[in-house]
């Protein structure tokens, strides 16, 4: 079966966005990472290289300076002046690392390194065979002007960047790889839905004319109980139909916006939901003031239909169902399963049911958010499990 | 009578006046053509720091040996070794302890 995109699958679903979002963020970390490592390693292996061109020169000034010392200590106590040298600076500490004279700028020494770099100087530690005024340990400092270290830098930042991206595009890749299974399937059920919703559409239209049409006055109490369950059943099935001819269908059709009394059409839609509200012996309790939308009828009601319908669908038998409408706000309360608070922000997501035991696909609540945010109204759910839910519309 | 007493009493408090360092090390340096500078500076080119050199130095007084001696082998063909000390424990000490701050490198350069 051929799988095509279309507008409805398009949009990244919420557990999508949350597979992408950990995958990705996943991803960035260890590429970060990696990246770092080995910039690490690069700035290391630099700084080794330069500190090893350093040593020659380094090392001919401790020569230097070693029989300079070897003359001072000759010399010594008639001559007493440190030999310097314009090139270097240098200190003299004797074998127990006590300071005989120093002319360092930086006095961190380390005398487990032969060669090392301080703040802003290279230091170099020679150990002289013969300790001339004592002298065990001879360091030679220059100045680190730090041009190697913006090269590497600049290295770094450049290899790094194009790295990050080259890794990006490629994560972006995998990404694409990843979610495609979870869209391959959810595009599959778009298409059967769309297929299999097309043929519903004449016998259940029959089914409820000739329901509507019936005299109940004259039939027996068995029967009128029968017709009664076949047309729960029917409306149930109505009910989904519309949803997912909308889903699939109308949808894509253009809006017919319009000033709307809301008080009107939830009655309607109260008697409407009333028979099967009764089937499980729940009561409606209404408390409706006044109220105008500036929206497209059909959509009103879907969004309607999917509230009242889901309050009876996980309502207790003998349970209650509250609907306030102020201006601006209509509330939708239930004393239901309810859903735990987590699961909370996933309820708006296509095929998503949290209790298989009841009917349907899971597509009410997403047809009912993508009404809400194209109308930019506000939906709130609040919900205690074993107690109930409380539906919030604001507009 | 007067006079006698006064030059004895004169000599002993010179005697004592003088520390350890000065009684027992310069008297015989001065008869060697090496200045304890110079004999100094050889220790500080063997020994390097300051215990090094007190060590080696306490023990060369100690126990006197051609093969130990900081001094070259014409030197000691002229001069010889000298006697093993015979000072007390402190006063080797405080003698060595005094030779090192008369002559040390530290604080001298400039």
């Amino acid at each position: 079966m051929s799988v095509s995109k279309s507008k409805v699958t398009n949009s990244l679903l919420k557990s999508e966005k949350k597979s992408l979002f950990r995958f990705l963020t996943l991803y960035v970390a260890m590429v970060s990472i990696l990246i770092m490592l080995l910039a690490a390693f690069y700035h290391q292996s630099q700084e080794k290289l330069m500190l090893a061109e350093q040593r020659a020169t380094l090392s001919k000034y401790a020569y230097i300076q070693t029989k300079r010392l070897k003359i001072l200590h000759h010399f010594f106590p008639e001559r007493n002046t440190y030999p310097r040298d314009p090139r270097f600076r240098s200190a003299i500490y004797d074998i127990e690392f006590m300071k005989i004279f120093s002319l360092l700028e930086d006095e961190h020494i380390n005398f487990d390194k032969e060669i090392y770099i301080t703040n802003k100087y290279i230091h170099f530690v020679k150990s002289l065979d013969e300790y001339y005024l004592g002298t065990k340990y001879l360091i030679i400092e220059v100045k680190d002007d730090g041009v190697w270290r913006t090269e590497i830098w600049k290295h770094i930042m450049g290899y790094g960047l194009i790295a990050f991206f080259l890794f990006m595009v490629f994560g972006l890749f995998l990404a694409k790889l990843f979610l495609k299974p979870m869209r391959d399937s959810i595009m599959l059920l778009d298409r059967f839905i769309k297929d299999t919703t097309h043929e519903l559409n004449t016998p259940l239209s029959a089914i409820l004319a000739n329901i509507e049409m019936m005299d109940t006055d004259v039939m027996v109490e068995k029967n009128r109980k029968k017709l009664t369950r076949i047309n729960i059943a029917a409306k149930t099935v109505s009910i989904l139909y519309k949803d997912l001819t909308y889903l699939t269908l109308e949808q894509e059709r253009k809006n017919e916006d319009e000033e709307i009394a809301i008080k009107p059409v939830l009655e309607n839609r109260v008697e409407y939901f009333n028979i099967l509200a009764r089937s499980k012996n729940i009561t409606f309790v209404l408390s409706l003031q006044n109220a105008n939308i500036f929206i497209d009828k059909r959509k009103f009601i879907r969004i309607i239909d999917n509230l009242m319908s889901n309050a009876i669908k996980y309502n207790k038998r003998g349970g209650t169902i509250e609907i306030v409408l102020e201006e601006n706000m209509l509330t939708i309360s239930d004393t239901g399963i309810g859903i735990s608070e987590e699961k909370i922000p996933f309820m708006f997501d296509r095929y998503m049911r949290f209790n298989k035991s009841e009917g349907g696909f899971g597509v009410g609540l997403s047809i009912v958010k993508k009404i809400v945010d194209e109308y930019n109204m506000q939906i709130e759910i609040e919900s205690k499990e074993g107690e109930g839910t409380k539906v919030v519309l604001k507009w | 009578m007067v006079k006698k007493v006064v030059l004895f009493i004169a000599l002993i408090s010179g005697v004592f006046s003088q520390d350890a360092y000065e009684r027992n090390c310069v008297e015989c340096h001065k008869e060697l053509p090496t200045s304890l500078q110079q004999m100094f500076k050889k220790y500080l080119l063997l020994y390097s720091g300051e215990e090094n050199v007190k060590a080696g130095l306490k023990h060369y007084l100690l126990y006197p040996s051609k093969s130990i001696s900081v001094m070259s082998e014409l030197f000691i063909d002229n001069y010889g070794i000298k006697k093993k000390s015979m000072l007390n424990d402190e006063e080797l000490t405080e003698a060595i302890n005094i030779y090192w701050e008369k002559f040390k490198v530290f604080d001298k350069l400039k």
